[in-house]
Protein backbone atom coordinates (compact mmCIF):
# COMPACT_ATOMS: atom_id res chain seq x y z
CA UNK A 1 0.00 0.00 0.00
CA UNK A 2 2.95 2.23 0.64
CA UNK A 3 3.90 2.41 -3.29
CA UNK A 4 0.09 3.29 -3.93
CA UNK A 5 -0.18 6.16 -1.64
CA UNK A 6 2.62 7.76 -3.27
CA UNK A 7 1.51 7.07 -6.21
CA UNK A 8 -1.93 8.28 -5.81
CA UNK A 9 -0.20 11.62 -4.03
CA UNK A 10 1.98 12.32 -7.15
CA UNK A 11 -0.89 11.62 -9.11
CA UNK A 12 -2.83 14.32 -7.21
CA UNK A 13 -0.15 17.23 -7.54
CA UNK A 14 0.31 16.72 -10.79
CA UNK A 15 -3.42 16.74 -11.47
CA UNK A 16 -4.09 19.45 -9.68
CA UNK A 17 -1.23 21.38 -10.86
CA UNK A 18 -2.19 20.68 -14.33
CA UNK A 19 -6.16 21.82 -13.82
CA UNK A 20 -4.42 25.12 -12.51
CA UNK A 21 -2.70 25.92 -15.84
CA UNK A 22 -5.59 25.20 -17.66
CA UNK A 23 -7.83 27.16 -15.54
CA UNK A 24 -5.38 30.09 -15.42
CA UNK A 25 -5.39 30.14 -19.64
CA UNK A 26 -9.21 30.54 -20.05
CA UNK A 27 -12.02 31.90 -17.75
CA UNK A 28 -15.08 30.58 -18.74
CA UNK A 29 -14.99 26.83 -20.13
CA UNK A 30 -18.49 25.32 -21.28
CA UNK A 31 -19.34 21.82 -18.96
CA UNK A 32 -17.84 19.49 -22.03
CA UNK A 33 -14.92 21.56 -22.12
CA UNK A 34 -14.31 21.10 -18.85
CA UNK A 35 -14.94 17.44 -18.45
CA UNK A 36 -12.56 16.63 -21.85
CA UNK A 37 -9.66 18.75 -19.62
CA UNK A 38 -10.25 17.30 -16.39
CA UNK A 39 -10.13 14.00 -18.26
CA UNK A 40 -7.00 14.86 -20.17
CA UNK A 41 -5.29 16.44 -16.76
CA UNK A 42 -5.51 12.98 -15.23
CA UNK A 43 -4.25 11.03 -17.71
CA UNK A 44 -1.45 12.87 -18.19
CA UNK A 45 -0.83 13.42 -14.65
CA UNK A 46 -1.03 9.68 -13.94
CA UNK A 47 1.08 8.75 -16.91
CA UNK A 48 3.64 11.16 -15.71
CA UNK A 49 3.53 10.16 -12.49
CA UNK A 50 4.07 6.45 -12.45
CA UNK A 51 7.59 7.60 -13.74
CA UNK A 52 7.91 4.54 -15.24
CA UNK A 53 9.05 3.37 -18.79
CA UNK A 54 6.07 1.16 -19.65
CA UNK A 55 5.39 2.08 -23.36
CA UNK A 56 1.35 2.42 -22.87
CA UNK A 57 2.80 5.75 -20.53
CA UNK A 58 4.54 6.71 -23.17
CA UNK A 59 2.14 6.26 -25.91
CA UNK A 60 -0.15 8.49 -23.42
CA UNK A 61 1.94 11.04 -23.25
CA UNK A 62 3.05 11.43 -27.45
CA UNK A 63 -0.55 11.00 -28.19
CA UNK A 64 -1.23 14.10 -26.06
CA UNK A 65 1.58 16.25 -27.28
CA UNK A 66 0.16 15.88 -30.58
CA UNK A 67 -2.49 18.80 -29.94
CA UNK A 68 -0.28 21.58 -29.98
CA UNK A 69 -2.84 23.25 -26.91
CA UNK A 70 -1.98 20.27 -24.47
CA UNK A 71 2.08 20.74 -25.35
CA UNK A 72 2.59 23.40 -22.47
CA UNK A 73 0.35 21.67 -19.98
CA UNK A 74 2.14 18.41 -20.54
CA UNK A 75 5.50 20.02 -20.55
CA UNK A 76 5.09 21.57 -17.42
CA UNK A 77 3.53 18.69 -15.91
CA UNK A 78 6.36 16.11 -16.76
CA UNK A 79 8.67 18.35 -15.18
CA UNK A 80 12.47 18.95 -16.66
CA UNK A 81 13.68 15.34 -15.54
CA UNK A 82 11.26 13.75 -18.22
CA UNK A 83 10.86 15.73 -20.97
CA UNK A 84 14.05 13.31 -22.41
CA UNK A 85 10.63 10.99 -22.90
CA UNK A 86 9.83 12.92 -26.41
CA UNK A 87 12.71 11.66 -28.02
CA UNK A 88 12.85 8.55 -26.61
CA UNK A 89 9.37 7.77 -27.62
CA UNK A 90 9.60 8.61 -31.17
CA UNK A 91 12.39 6.30 -31.42
CA UNK A 92 10.51 3.40 -29.67
CA UNK A 93 7.38 4.05 -32.00
CA UNK A 94 9.43 3.73 -34.63
CA UNK A 95 11.83 1.38 -33.62
CA UNK A 96 8.31 -1.05 -32.67
CA UNK A 97 6.82 -0.39 -35.64
CA UNK A 98 9.27 -1.08 -37.65
CA UNK A 99 9.91 -4.38 -35.37
CA UNK A 100 5.72 -5.00 -35.26
CA UNK A 101 6.27 -4.84 -39.79
CA UNK A 102 9.30 -7.07 -39.88
CA UNK A 103 7.81 -9.49 -37.76
CA UNK A 104 4.74 -9.53 -39.35
CA UNK A 105 6.47 -10.46 -42.51
CA UNK A 106 8.32 -13.12 -40.67
CA UNK A 107 4.95 -14.34 -39.16
CA UNK A 108 3.10 -14.58 -42.73
CA UNK A 109 5.84 -16.28 -44.21
CA UNK A 110 6.49 -18.93 -41.23
CA UNK A 111 2.43 -19.43 -41.48
CA UNK A 112 2.76 -20.04 -45.06
CA UNK A 113 5.73 -22.64 -44.41
CA UNK A 114 3.42 -24.01 -41.85
CA UNK A 115 0.18 -24.37 -43.88
CA UNK A 116 2.25 -25.88 -47.02
CA UNK A 117 3.58 -28.27 -44.47
CA UNK A 118 0.08 -29.27 -42.31
CA UNK A 119 -1.86 -29.75 -45.45
CA UNK A 120 -3.45 -32.49 -43.56
CA UNK A 121 -6.71 -31.85 -41.74
CA UNK A 122 -7.09 -28.47 -41.43
CA UNK A 123 -9.92 -27.75 -39.88
CA UNK A 124 -10.63 -31.19 -37.90
CA UNK A 125 -10.38 -29.82 -34.68
CA UNK A 126 -12.90 -27.10 -34.93
CA UNK A 127 -13.03 -26.19 -31.04
CA UNK A 128 -9.40 -25.26 -31.75
CA UNK A 129 -9.98 -23.78 -34.74
CA UNK A 130 -12.77 -21.10 -33.07
CA UNK A 131 -10.85 -20.60 -30.16
CA UNK A 132 -7.56 -19.44 -32.19
CA UNK A 133 -10.11 -16.78 -34.02
CA UNK A 134 -11.64 -15.77 -30.66
CA UNK A 135 -8.23 -15.12 -29.28
CA UNK A 136 -7.42 -13.07 -32.03
CA UNK A 137 -10.38 -10.89 -32.09
CA UNK A 138 -10.14 -10.18 -28.47
CA UNK A 139 -6.72 -9.32 -29.10
CA UNK A 140 -7.11 -6.74 -31.52
CA UNK A 141 -9.64 -5.14 -29.33
CA UNK A 142 -7.57 -5.08 -26.31
CA UNK A 143 -4.65 -3.81 -28.34
CA UNK A 144 -7.06 -0.74 -29.42
CA UNK A 145 -8.14 -0.43 -25.82
CA UNK A 146 -4.82 -0.21 -24.34
CA UNK A 147 -2.86 3.15 -25.21
CA UNK A 148 0.07 1.94 -27.54
CA UNK A 149 -0.89 -1.09 -28.23
CA UNK A 150 -0.96 -1.61 -31.60
CA UNK A 151 2.55 -2.12 -32.17
CA UNK A 152 3.27 -4.92 -29.20
CA UNK A 153 3.28 -8.70 -30.00
CA UNK A 154 0.99 -10.41 -27.53
CA UNK A 155 3.20 -11.19 -24.24
CA UNK A 156 3.98 -7.71 -24.11
CA UNK A 157 0.46 -6.39 -24.62
CA UNK A 158 -0.59 -8.30 -22.00
CA UNK A 159 1.86 -7.06 -19.62
CA UNK A 160 0.98 -3.92 -20.75
CA UNK A 161 -2.63 -4.16 -20.64
CA UNK A 162 -2.21 -5.19 -16.48
CA UNK A 163 0.33 -2.25 -15.78
CA UNK A 164 -2.25 -0.04 -17.22
CA UNK A 165 -5.23 -1.80 -15.14
CA UNK A 166 -3.47 -1.34 -11.67
CA UNK A 167 -3.11 2.52 -13.01
CA UNK A 168 -6.69 2.59 -14.10
CA UNK A 169 -7.42 1.59 -10.89
CA UNK A 170 -5.46 4.18 -9.08
CA UNK A 171 -6.48 6.94 -11.03
CA UNK A 172 -10.67 5.59 -10.19
CA UNK A 173 -9.78 5.79 -6.91
CA UNK A 174 -8.58 9.26 -6.65
CA UNK A 175 -10.88 10.39 -8.58
CA UNK A 176 -14.08 9.01 -6.76
CA UNK A 177 -12.65 10.31 -3.53
CA UNK A 178 -12.45 13.76 -4.91
CA UNK A 179 -15.85 13.68 -6.52
CA UNK A 180 -17.42 12.64 -3.38
CA UNK A 181 -15.44 14.90 -1.58
CA UNK A 182 -16.87 17.91 -3.96
CA UNK A 183 -20.15 16.73 -3.49
CA UNK A 184 -20.38 16.43 0.06
CA UNK A 185 -18.98 19.88 0.20
CA UNK A 186 -21.54 21.24 -1.69
CA UNK A 187 -24.08 19.44 -0.03
CA UNK A 188 -22.88 20.81 3.00
CA UNK A 189 -22.81 24.30 1.19
CA UNK A 190 -26.28 24.91 0.39
CA UNK A 191 -27.66 23.02 3.72
CA UNK A 192 -25.72 25.77 5.37
CA UNK A 193 -26.95 28.36 3.05
CA UNK A 194 -30.66 27.38 3.64
CA UNK B 1 25.00 -36.23 -16.07
CA UNK B 2 21.05 -36.13 -17.94
CA UNK B 3 19.40 -33.58 -16.33
CA UNK B 4 15.37 -32.64 -17.24
CA UNK B 5 15.69 -29.07 -15.22
CA UNK B 6 12.75 -26.82 -16.44
CA UNK B 7 11.56 -24.98 -14.38
CA UNK B 8 9.35 -21.95 -14.04
CA UNK B 9 9.00 -19.93 -10.61
CA UNK B 10 5.73 -19.43 -8.77
CA UNK B 11 5.00 -16.56 -7.72
CA UNK B 12 3.77 -16.40 -4.32
CA UNK B 13 1.35 -13.45 -3.13
CA UNK B 14 2.87 -12.64 0.11
CA UNK B 15 6.00 -10.57 0.72
CA UNK B 16 7.88 -13.23 3.16
CA UNK B 17 7.27 -15.81 0.61
CA UNK B 18 8.85 -13.87 -2.00
CA UNK B 19 11.87 -13.10 -0.34
CA UNK B 20 12.67 -16.48 0.54
CA UNK B 21 12.14 -17.44 -2.93
CA UNK B 22 13.89 -14.81 -3.53
CA UNK B 23 16.98 -16.42 -1.71
CA UNK B 24 16.26 -19.85 -2.47
CA UNK B 25 16.11 -18.71 -6.54
CA UNK B 26 19.65 -17.19 -5.87
CA UNK B 27 20.96 -20.06 -4.35
CA UNK B 28 19.85 -22.37 -6.39
CA UNK B 29 21.31 -20.47 -9.54
CA UNK B 30 24.95 -20.47 -7.81
CA UNK B 31 24.71 -23.72 -7.59
CA UNK B 32 23.58 -24.39 -11.10
CA UNK B 33 26.22 -21.76 -11.79
CA UNK B 34 29.02 -23.79 -10.07
CA UNK B 35 27.79 -27.43 -11.45
CA UNK B 36 27.81 -25.86 -14.96
CA UNK B 37 31.17 -24.71 -14.25
CA UNK B 38 31.81 -28.09 -13.55
CA UNK B 39 30.30 -29.39 -16.56
CA UNK B 40 32.16 -27.46 -18.90
CA UNK B 41 35.49 -29.00 -17.17
CA UNK B 42 34.41 -31.92 -17.80
CA UNK B 43 34.86 -31.54 -21.24
CA UNK B 44 31.33 -33.86 -21.60
CA UNK B 45 28.35 -31.57 -21.01
CA UNK B 46 27.32 -29.88 -24.24
CA UNK B 47 23.64 -29.91 -22.83
CA UNK B 48 22.82 -27.34 -20.57
CA UNK B 49 20.88 -27.29 -17.88
CA UNK B 50 18.32 -25.13 -18.59
CA UNK B 51 16.44 -22.14 -16.60
CA UNK B 52 13.97 -19.70 -17.37
CA UNK B 53 13.18 -17.54 -14.11
CA UNK B 54 11.43 -14.67 -14.06
CA UNK B 55 12.12 -12.07 -10.54
CA UNK B 56 9.14 -10.73 -9.08
CA UNK B 57 9.43 -7.74 -6.74
CA UNK B 58 8.78 -8.42 -3.70
CA UNK B 59 5.42 -5.90 -3.66
CA UNK B 60 3.39 -7.46 -5.08
CA UNK B 61 0.23 -5.48 -4.87
CA UNK B 62 0.54 -2.69 -6.74
CA UNK B 63 3.63 -2.73 -7.93
CA UNK B 64 4.06 -4.94 -11.08
CA UNK B 65 6.79 -7.73 -10.70
CA UNK B 66 9.56 -7.44 -13.44
CA UNK B 67 9.00 -9.42 -15.74
CA UNK B 68 12.36 -8.99 -17.86
CA UNK B 69 13.44 -12.86 -18.12
CA UNK B 70 16.64 -12.47 -16.09
CA UNK B 71 19.28 -15.44 -16.79
CA UNK B 72 22.04 -15.43 -15.55
CA UNK B 73 23.83 -18.15 -18.05
CA UNK B 74 27.03 -16.83 -19.90
CA UNK B 75 27.65 -18.45 -22.96
CA UNK B 76 30.49 -20.07 -23.66
CA UNK B 77 31.92 -19.77 -27.23
CA UNK B 78 33.65 -23.74 -26.75
CA UNK B 79 30.10 -24.73 -26.85
CA UNK B 80 28.25 -23.36 -29.23
CA UNK B 81 30.72 -25.44 -31.51
CA UNK B 82 29.10 -28.79 -30.19
CA UNK B 83 26.48 -27.96 -31.94
CA UNK B 84 26.33 -31.20 -34.08
CA UNK B 85 22.92 -32.02 -35.75
CA UNK B 86 23.35 -35.52 -35.26
CA UNK B 87 24.70 -35.55 -31.96
CA UNK B 88 21.68 -34.11 -30.70
CA UNK B 89 19.75 -35.83 -32.58
CA UNK B 90 20.82 -38.77 -30.97
CA UNK B 91 19.40 -37.62 -28.01
CA UNK B 92 15.75 -37.50 -28.60
CA UNK B 93 15.34 -36.14 -24.79
CA UNK B 94 17.72 -33.34 -24.46
CA UNK B 95 17.97 -30.45 -26.58
CA UNK B 96 19.04 -26.91 -26.41
CA UNK B 97 18.16 -24.12 -27.68
CA UNK B 98 19.46 -21.12 -27.38
CA UNK B 99 16.78 -17.68 -27.83
CA UNK B 100 18.53 -14.65 -27.87
CA UNK B 101 17.07 -11.69 -26.41
CA UNK B 102 17.50 -8.33 -26.57
CA UNK B 103 16.48 -6.61 -23.31
CA UNK B 104 13.11 -5.52 -23.10
CA UNK B 105 12.37 -6.96 -26.37
CA UNK B 106 11.22 -10.36 -26.56
CA UNK B 107 12.17 -11.45 -29.73
CA UNK B 108 12.56 -14.94 -30.54
CA UNK B 109 14.94 -15.67 -33.59
CA UNK B 110 13.92 -18.73 -34.77
CA UNK B 111 15.81 -17.95 -37.64
CA UNK B 112 18.43 -18.66 -35.36
CA UNK B 113 17.80 -21.68 -34.07
CA UNK B 114 17.18 -23.50 -37.24
CA UNK B 115 20.67 -22.03 -38.24
CA UNK B 116 22.15 -24.04 -35.44
CA UNK B 117 20.27 -27.16 -37.04
CA UNK B 118 22.57 -27.49 -39.72
CA UNK B 119 26.27 -28.08 -39.58
CA UNK B 120 28.22 -25.84 -41.96
CA UNK B 121 26.35 -22.75 -40.30
CA UNK B 122 27.18 -23.87 -36.72
CA UNK B 123 30.93 -22.04 -37.29
CA UNK B 124 29.12 -19.61 -38.51
CA UNK B 125 26.86 -18.74 -35.12
CA UNK B 126 30.23 -18.38 -33.52
CA UNK B 127 30.94 -14.92 -33.96
CA UNK B 128 27.42 -14.12 -33.47
CA UNK B 129 27.56 -15.86 -30.35
CA UNK B 130 30.67 -14.09 -29.40
CA UNK B 131 29.11 -10.83 -29.97
CA UNK B 132 25.61 -11.40 -28.07
CA UNK B 133 27.26 -12.89 -25.18
CA UNK B 134 26.44 -10.37 -23.21
CA UNK B 135 22.68 -9.97 -23.71
CA UNK B 136 20.63 -12.71 -22.21
CA UNK B 137 20.12 -15.97 -22.94
CA UNK B 138 17.25 -18.47 -22.57
CA UNK B 139 18.27 -22.00 -22.55
CA UNK B 140 15.20 -24.16 -22.99
CA UNK B 141 15.13 -27.73 -22.57
CA UNK B 142 12.51 -30.20 -24.41
CA UNK B 143 10.95 -32.62 -21.35
CA UNK B 144 10.78 -35.84 -21.94
CA UNK B 145 8.49 -37.25 -24.07
CA UNK B 146 7.52 -33.88 -26.21
CA UNK B 147 8.69 -32.48 -29.89
CA UNK B 148 12.07 -30.94 -29.96
CA UNK B 149 11.46 -29.05 -32.99
CA UNK B 150 13.03 -25.72 -32.14
CA UNK B 151 9.58 -23.93 -33.04
CA UNK B 152 7.50 -25.67 -30.86
CA UNK B 153 10.25 -24.99 -28.44
CA UNK B 154 9.87 -21.43 -28.88
CA UNK B 155 5.92 -22.00 -28.63
CA UNK B 156 5.69 -23.56 -25.73
CA UNK B 157 8.27 -21.07 -24.44
CA UNK B 158 5.79 -18.43 -25.28
CA UNK B 159 2.24 -20.46 -24.39
CA UNK B 160 3.84 -20.27 -20.98
CA UNK B 161 5.05 -16.87 -20.07
CA UNK B 162 1.29 -16.14 -21.76
CA UNK B 163 0.18 -18.70 -19.10
CA UNK B 164 1.99 -17.00 -16.41
CA UNK B 165 0.51 -14.23 -16.93
CA UNK B 166 -2.53 -14.38 -17.17
CA UNK B 167 -2.16 -15.95 -13.77
CA UNK B 168 -1.64 -12.46 -12.69
CA UNK B 169 -4.32 -11.71 -14.36
CA UNK B 170 -6.49 -13.53 -12.82
CA UNK B 171 -5.45 -11.96 -8.87
CA UNK B 172 -5.77 -8.60 -10.87
CA UNK B 173 -9.17 -8.76 -12.65
CA UNK B 174 -12.23 -9.29 -9.99
CA UNK B 175 -13.90 -12.39 -11.01
CA UNK B 176 -11.62 -14.43 -13.25
CA UNK B 177 -10.85 -17.13 -10.80
CA UNK B 178 -13.33 -19.52 -12.64
CA UNK B 179 -12.27 -19.06 -16.11
CA UNK B 180 -9.33 -21.24 -17.73
CA UNK B 181 -8.58 -20.43 -20.96
CA UNK B 182 -6.91 -17.51 -22.90
CA UNK B 183 -10.13 -16.67 -24.83
CA UNK B 184 -11.84 -16.13 -21.63
CA UNK B 185 -9.03 -14.17 -19.75
CA UNK B 186 -8.57 -11.69 -22.49
CA UNK B 187 -12.79 -11.48 -22.63
CA UNK B 188 -12.66 -10.48 -18.90
CA UNK B 189 -9.49 -8.15 -19.21
CA UNK B 190 -11.36 -6.21 -21.95
CA UNK B 191 -14.11 -5.84 -20.27
CA UNK B 192 -12.84 -4.52 -17.13
CA UNK B 193 -10.18 -2.20 -19.01
CA UNK B 194 -13.42 -0.67 -20.81
CA UNK B 195 -15.34 -0.53 -17.51
CA UNK B 196 -12.32 1.24 -15.86
CA UNK B 197 -12.06 3.88 -18.30
CA UNK B 198 -15.24 4.49 -18.36
CA UNK B 199 -16.05 4.89 -14.67
CA UNK B 200 -12.73 7.71 -15.46
CA UNK B 201 -15.48 9.44 -18.22
CA UNK B 202 -18.17 9.59 -16.03
CA UNK B 203 -16.28 10.81 -13.11
CA UNK B 204 -14.71 13.49 -14.93
CA UNK B 205 -18.01 14.49 -15.88
CA UNK B 206 -19.31 14.07 -12.93
CA UNK B 207 -16.25 16.46 -11.21
CA UNK B 208 -16.84 19.10 -14.26
CA UNK B 209 -20.92 19.53 -13.32
CA UNK B 210 -19.98 19.71 -9.84
CA UNK B 211 -17.48 22.49 -9.80
CA UNK B 212 -17.89 25.16 -12.07
CA UNK B 213 -14.58 26.27 -12.49
CA UNK B 214 -11.16 24.10 -12.50
CA UNK B 215 -9.99 24.60 -9.69
CA UNK B 216 -10.37 22.32 -6.59
CA UNK B 217 -9.87 23.22 -2.76
CA UNK B 218 -7.97 20.48 -1.60
CA UNK B 219 -8.05 22.02 1.77
CA UNK B 220 -11.15 22.82 2.17
CA UNK B 221 -11.85 19.38 0.49
CA UNK B 222 -10.23 17.40 3.04
CA UNK B 223 -11.35 19.66 6.16
CA UNK B 224 -14.65 19.62 5.02
CA UNK B 225 -14.62 15.50 4.46
CA UNK B 226 -13.42 15.58 8.05
CA UNK B 227 -16.15 17.34 9.46
CA UNK B 228 -18.56 15.38 7.61
CA UNK B 229 -17.08 12.02 8.83
CA UNK B 230 -18.68 12.78 12.32
CA UNK B 231 -21.78 14.62 11.38
CA UNK B 232 -23.02 12.56 8.83
CA UNK B 233 -21.91 9.72 9.39
CA UNK B 234 -20.64 9.31 5.89
CA UNK B 235 -19.19 6.10 3.90
CA UNK B 236 -16.29 4.49 5.11
CA UNK B 237 -15.34 5.19 1.78
CA UNK B 238 -14.47 9.24 2.32
CA UNK B 239 -12.58 7.77 5.12
CA UNK B 240 -10.32 5.18 3.35
CA UNK B 241 -9.43 8.18 1.09
CA UNK B 242 -6.68 9.02 -0.87
CA UNK B 243 -6.17 11.74 1.43
CA UNK B 244 -4.27 10.65 3.59
CA UNK B 245 -4.16 9.85 7.60
CA UNK B 246 -7.58 11.72 7.82
CA UNK B 247 -7.94 9.75 11.10
CA UNK B 248 -5.10 11.84 12.50
CA UNK B 249 -6.97 14.35 12.16
CA UNK B 250 -9.82 13.53 13.22
CA UNK B 251 -8.31 12.15 16.74
CA UNK B 252 -7.99 16.18 17.52
CA UNK B 253 -11.21 16.35 18.62
CA UNK B 254 -14.65 17.11 17.21
CA UNK B 255 -15.96 20.02 19.41
CA UNK B 256 -14.22 22.87 17.59
CA UNK B 257 -15.97 21.12 14.26
CA UNK B 258 -19.65 21.62 15.55
CA UNK B 259 -18.51 25.63 15.72
CA UNK B 260 -16.76 25.85 12.80
CA UNK B 261 -19.92 23.66 10.77
CA UNK B 262 -22.23 26.31 12.35
CA UNK B 263 -20.17 29.39 10.80
CA UNK B 264 -19.42 30.71 14.18
CA UNK B 265 -17.11 34.11 13.15
CA UNK B 266 -16.24 34.41 16.90
CA UNK B 267 -14.84 31.05 16.99
CA UNK B 268 -11.93 30.14 19.59
CA UNK B 269 -8.84 30.75 18.73
CA UNK B 270 -7.52 27.61 19.87
CA UNK B 271 -9.17 25.73 16.92
CA UNK B 272 -7.46 23.04 16.44
CA UNK B 273 -3.84 23.20 14.82
CA UNK B 274 -5.52 21.08 12.34
CA UNK B 275 -7.27 24.06 10.06
CA UNK B 276 -4.28 25.92 10.80
CA UNK B 277 -2.09 23.60 9.63
CA UNK B 278 -3.42 22.74 6.67
CA UNK B 279 -4.19 26.12 5.04
CA UNK B 280 -1.34 27.69 6.13
CA UNK B 281 1.94 26.03 5.86
CA UNK B 282 4.54 28.94 5.68
CA UNK B 283 4.36 28.63 9.66
CA UNK B 284 4.47 24.79 10.69
CA UNK B 285 3.03 24.55 13.96
CA UNK B 286 4.64 22.36 16.32
CA UNK B 287 3.02 19.84 18.07
CA UNK B 288 1.27 18.73 15.04
CA UNK B 289 1.97 14.89 13.90
CA UNK B 290 1.77 14.35 10.11
CA UNK B 291 2.99 12.24 7.75
CA UNK B 292 5.58 13.40 5.61
CA UNK B 293 3.13 12.76 2.26
CA UNK B 294 1.21 15.35 3.57
CA UNK B 295 3.52 17.51 4.52
CA UNK B 296 5.01 17.76 1.21
CA UNK B 297 1.88 17.64 -0.50
CA UNK B 298 0.13 20.45 1.31
CA UNK B 299 3.68 22.23 0.78
CA UNK B 300 3.58 21.91 -2.60
CA UNK B 301 -0.23 23.18 -3.39
CA UNK B 302 0.48 26.24 -1.32
CA UNK B 303 3.45 27.28 -2.81
CA UNK B 304 1.53 27.34 -6.78
CA UNK B 305 -0.80 29.87 -7.62
CA UNK B 306 -3.43 31.52 -5.32
CA UNK B 307 -6.85 31.66 -6.37
CA UNK B 308 -8.94 32.74 -3.29
CA UNK B 309 -11.52 30.15 -2.46
CA UNK B 310 -15.47 31.65 -3.13
CA UNK B 311 -17.24 30.21 -0.03
CA UNK B 312 -15.34 30.13 2.84
CA UNK B 313 -13.83 33.14 3.51
CA UNK B 314 -16.62 34.54 6.03
CA UNK B 315 -16.88 30.93 7.57
CA UNK B 316 -12.93 31.29 8.28
CA UNK B 317 -11.96 34.26 8.67
CA UNK B 318 -12.61 34.82 12.37
CA UNK B 319 -10.65 31.40 13.26
CA UNK B 320 -7.74 32.11 11.42
CA UNK B 321 -6.99 35.97 11.98
CA UNK B 322 -4.84 34.76 14.75
CA UNK B 323 -2.92 32.69 12.13
CA UNK B 324 -2.40 35.28 9.71
CA UNK B 325 -3.83 33.07 7.03
CA UNK B 326 -5.58 33.60 3.76
CA UNK B 327 -7.21 30.45 1.98
CA UNK B 328 -4.70 29.78 -0.52
CA UNK B 329 -4.28 27.32 -2.77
Amino acid sequence: MHTCTKLKSEFIKKWMKGLQICCSSKTNMDFLERKKKIKLCADIALASAKNSTTSWCIALISEAKKHDENKTLVDNLLGPELRIKPQKTNHQMSASHKRARSKKILKKSHHVCQRMKKMGPPKSNIATYITKILVKERTQVLKRLVPGGESMDEISLIKEALDYILSLKVQVDVMRTLANATEVLNQSDSTIFD
Amino acid sequence: MLHCHYTTMNIPGNTSGTDVSVLERQQARMKWQQQQQEGLSNGNDHRFRARVEIKPDPDLQYEWPDFSDACQDQLIPPLMTDHNVKKRKTHEDYKQKAVSKENGVKDKKIKGCSDENSTETSLKEKPKVVETQKQEYIHVRARRGQATDSHSLAERVRREKISERMKYLQDLVPGCNKITGKAGMLDEIINYVQSLQKQVEFLSMKLATLQPRLDFDIDSLIMKEMFEIPAIGYSSEVANSTYFQVNSLLEMGNSPIDTMLRRSTGGPVSIPEAFVLSSCFNQMQPGVTWDGDLHNLYRMEIQQESTTIPFQPHKFTGSYEGSNLKMEL
